[in-house]
């Protein structure tokens, strides 16, 4: 196995790529009773239109597929359902699905190989009938409702469709009620087939292990089978600029909830240039909304904003955009100070002495990411379905000067390429 | 892990949990009182007011650029409602002296001084805290009292918890009422604050690779020294609120109906306690549990289907995220589902699943630095304190009768529909 260490934590990745094209990560963490392990594929809601390896035909979806087929591979043959057999077994099991990944996992503290079993068993054997497919509809149906009474998760939604015009980031994971009622057996297993090829798969396992040893169990459970042709997924064309520049939607709310989002143009060539830029909003967004900031202390003292301005960046190799969330009484005015705040920044020098600041915050959150061994087994796997190798952040963040931020800044915080989304009663 | 308390006043508590797993050291500050409408919403005002600023660190920007320097210490506060206690939390987190790049300073020793500067040293002149500071926060947590209808299923829940205690503590909101804003001020908050750091018990908490010293720097800290002895004035019993109040259906723009069903559970015993956990495990703890089973995969009314056990008032509610056409199809679902209990339709299986379930739980505490605290801070709380041993042998000794008897101990209270 290939062992990465990293001194600044003091952490090891063991690390192997298996024949059939699967990759296995195992952090061993020395002490921790908790066992946590994470088996992702890299296929989430955004691939709709995709070509089957060895087909030449496109092949399209409806919404919500792989939402569905996470629901549906717990279903057992035999008639069990590996939600429970884990839960039998005391793990607490569960799964998720993103834009791009799906993954299935379980934490524990005793039984952990059997859960192995049971996990490795049902993701690599799936069991769709007419009948165990229709009853999900109900099911997932509440859960699109749930989602519905979400003002958050509104505002957020919204948000994506003002910024996209194309690109499937603006459909919500789960597909609508519509979408999913076109979803049959047929079209799982093919989803299933496609994607659920080990050479599209990656695991991750944190915990107290030999890693060696733990690697020989691992490859012990899987199945023969051979790396699959690539999958050519097709991602709609996405012209740069916005759909519109503000939507609202009504819902009971006790004051107005916002988010900004500003379209960015991704990165897919280089991904220390990813990373870098990752730094780079991150301690920029500091600067412009974060606790310390001009601007908050603005809007805070003037009773505009109560609570915090949540601000991220989220970026894939298709599509990059930043969302400056919250809640206020004038919506509009927060947006149009933050404005204001990139263009001061823009026209004036960044200042040194906030950006080493920010930098040790920043630097003090990743460091932090490594006390539990489930947000360490997630940030491995959702990285490396982006080509990232976790620790590389630790390290970047010295490569990240004035100049640089400044160039990130005239490059990204784009006023015409702004979005505001608000929900209000 | 190591685990040990120590009484520095009567009524003041330093508990050190000294591990190496982490990369942080967490403090935290609790400070707990008996909830009652007269001082519930000013008592929230004045964590809100606190972190507005400090002696030494006046304004809400200090804070946060000397937190910043100290590669992102996070503070955070809350208020919690345990059993019929307010209890006030402060916590810092920072990264141990062994993750900084440069070996410079003393992050544990200046993270407590900076928390306990915000919680005793507060920003005060001619007896009154800042008129501005107190201003802002009034209208603040206005908004923060009215967004109780923001998250719709966590609003369900609090609804169905007023009802069940009409005029009784623990049906008071943790964050206040509007209307007793109108008479807060400056001053009289600050009053109430010196009431309330004289009264209260206060529990000091300190997680990580720390070392022996470590509690004289609490000791020696000219605010603490100041502290007074006390006998804390807070509830070690919970009352118990019997008085059933039925079907209870209100509207409300929503998507999906928010079925709650808050249940008695009429035991008396410590020990019970633990049944009713094994109990609450099987009926809807978890993905084997009868209600996730029968109302989710069975009939597929839902997707959230489950209850919760809270053991300080004992009391189970049970929480469905439905389509309102299926509320009562839902309700005699979950009826059922009692009744089954108390015939004692459970498999011997079933108990030992909901036991290993809820020892892998207790497992892993020490695993996550705040739920360590967490679980020590309920034992503090607690007539008779466990440690997580002994916590784990009394699950694995429950027997099917101790379940049996419980399950016929308990009753529906309220059953609260949130609808459109």
């Amino acid at each position: 196995m290939q062992i990465i260490e990293n001194l600044k934590v003091n952490e090891k990745l063991f690390l192997e790529k298996l024949e059939n094209g699967m990759a296995v990560m195992i952090i061993p963490k020395k002490d921790m009773k908790k066992k946590y392990m994470i088996w992702g594929t890299n296929y989430g809601s955004n691939d709709n239109i995709f070509v089957v390896p060895g087909e030449e035909k496109e092949t399209e979806v409806p919404n919500g597929v792989a939402h569905f087929l996470e629901h549906k591979m717990f279903e057992q043959e035999n008639g069990t359902n590996s939600l429970d057999t884990l839960t039998s077994l005391g793990v607490d099991a569960n799964a998720y699905t993103t834009n791009n990944h799906t993954a299935y996992l379980f934490e524990c503290t005793d039984n952990f190989y059997e859960a192995m079993d049971e996990l490795m068993d049902y993701v690599q054997n799936p069991y769709f009938t007419d009948e165990n497919v229709e009853k999900e509809k109900g099911i997932i149906g509440q859960e699109i409702k749930m989602y519905d009474d979400y003002p958050d998760w509104r505002v957020y939604m919204n948000a994506m469709q003002a910024m996209y015009h194309n690109n499937p980031v603006k459909i919500d994971i789960a597909g609508s009620i519509e979408s999913i009622s076109k979803i049959d057996k047929e079209i799982l297993y093919k989803c299933y087939n496609t994607f659920y090829n080990p050479s599209n798969m990656a695991m991750v396992i944190c915990g107290d292990f030999e890693p060696e040893k733990l690697l020989e169990e691992i490859k012990k459970r899987l199945k023969k089978t051979k790396s699959e042709g690539t999958i050519k997924r097709i991602s709609p064309d996405e012209p740069e600029n916005i759909v519109k520049g503000k939507i609202e939607q009504k819902l009971d709310v006790s004051q107005p909830m916002y988010t900004v989002g500003i379209k960015v143009k991704p990165i897919n060539n280089s991904v220390q240039e990813m990373i870098k830029r990752d730094i780079s909003i991150q301690i920029l967004l500091e600067i412009l909304v974060g606790k310390s900031s001009e601007l908050y202390k603005e809007l805070y003292t003037q009773g505009i904003i109560y609570g915090g301005i949540g601000a991220s960046y989220e970026f894939t190799k298709d599509y990059s955009h930043i969302l400056i969330s919250g809640q206020s009484s004038n919506p509009e005015e927060v947006y149009a100070k933050i404005k204001d705040r990139i263009n001061l920044l823009k026209n004036n020098e960044i200042n040194e002495k906030d950006v080493s600041r920010i930098k040790k915050k920043v630097y003090g959150e990743y460091v932090r990411e490594y006390n539990d061994v489930t947000d360490i087994s997630r940030m491995f796997l959702s990285d490396y379905f982006k080509g990232i190798n976790s620790f590389e952040y630790l390290e970047e963040i010295v490569n990240i000067n004035v100049e640089y931020l400044k160039q990130v800044l005239n490059d990204v915080f784009k006023e015409d390429k702004m979005v505001i989304s608000i929900v209000k009663s | 892990m190591e685990y040990i308390e120590k009484t520095i006043k009567k009524g003041i508590k330093v508990h050190s949990l000294k591990t190496n797993k982490f990369k942080t050291n967490l403090i935290a500050i609790f400070l707990t009182s008996e909830l009652s409408r007269k001082t519930v919403t000013s008592n929230a005002l004045i964590s809100a007011v606190l972190r507005r600023g400090s002696k030494n660190m006046p304004t809400q920007e200090e804070i946060s650029k000397e937190l910043e320097e100290l590669y992102g210490a996070t503070f955070d506060c809350g208020i919690d409602k345990t059993g019929d206690n307010q209890v006030l939390k402060f916590y810092i987190e920072s990264i141990n002296d062994k993750f900084l790049p440069q070996k410079d300073e003393n992050m544990l020793k200046t993270s407590i001084e900076k928390i306990l500067d915000i919680v005793f040293n507060p920003l005060i002149k001619d007896e009154a805290f800042d008129k501005e500071y107190v201003a802002q926060e009034k209208e603040n947590i206005k908004h923060r009292i009215e967004g109780k209808i923001d998250n719709k299923a966590r609003y369900a829940l609090d609804r169905c918890i007023e009802e069940m205690y009409k005029d009784k503590p623990f049906g008071l909101y943790k964050f206040g009422y509007v209307e007793d804003l109108e008479n807060i001020n400056e001053k009289n908050l600050y009053q109430q604050y010196k009431d309330l750091i004289n009264e209260c018990k206060i529990d000091i908490f300190i997680s990580g690779d720390i070392d022996d010293n470590i509690e004289s720097i609490i000791l020696e800290n000219e605010k603490v020294k100041e502290l007074k002895e006390r006998e804390p004035k807070y509830n070690k019993e919970s009352e118990q609120e019997r008085e059933k109040h039925g079907e209870i259906t209100e509207k409300m723009d929503v998507n999906q109906g928010k079925l709650v069903i808050g249940l008695d559970v009429n035991t008396q015993s410590e020990d019970e306690k633990y049944y009713t956990l094994v109990y609450n495990n099987i009926l809807g703890g978890s993905a084997n549990s009868k209600i996730f089973q029968n109302v989710r995969e069975k009939a597929n009314l839902a997707y959230v289907a489950s209850s919760n056990y809270f053991r300080y008032k004992n009391n189970i509610f049970i929480n469905c995220g439905i389509e309102i056409s299926n509320y009562q199809k839902a309700v005699d679902l979950i009826k059922i589902q009692l009744e089954d209990m108390k015939k004692g339709n459970f498999t011997d299986e079933e108990i030992e699943n909901a036991k290993k379930s809820i020892v892998a739980i207790i497992r892993t505490i020490d695993d996550e630095q705040d739920t360590g605290i967490t679980y020590y801070f309920g034992q503090e709380l607690s007539n008779n304190k466990t440690s997580i041993e002994n916590y784990i042998k009394k699950i694995e000794g429950v027997k099917r009768e101790n379940i049996l008897d419980v399950a016929n101990k308990i009753d529906i209270n309220t059953i609260y529909f949130l609808r459109d």
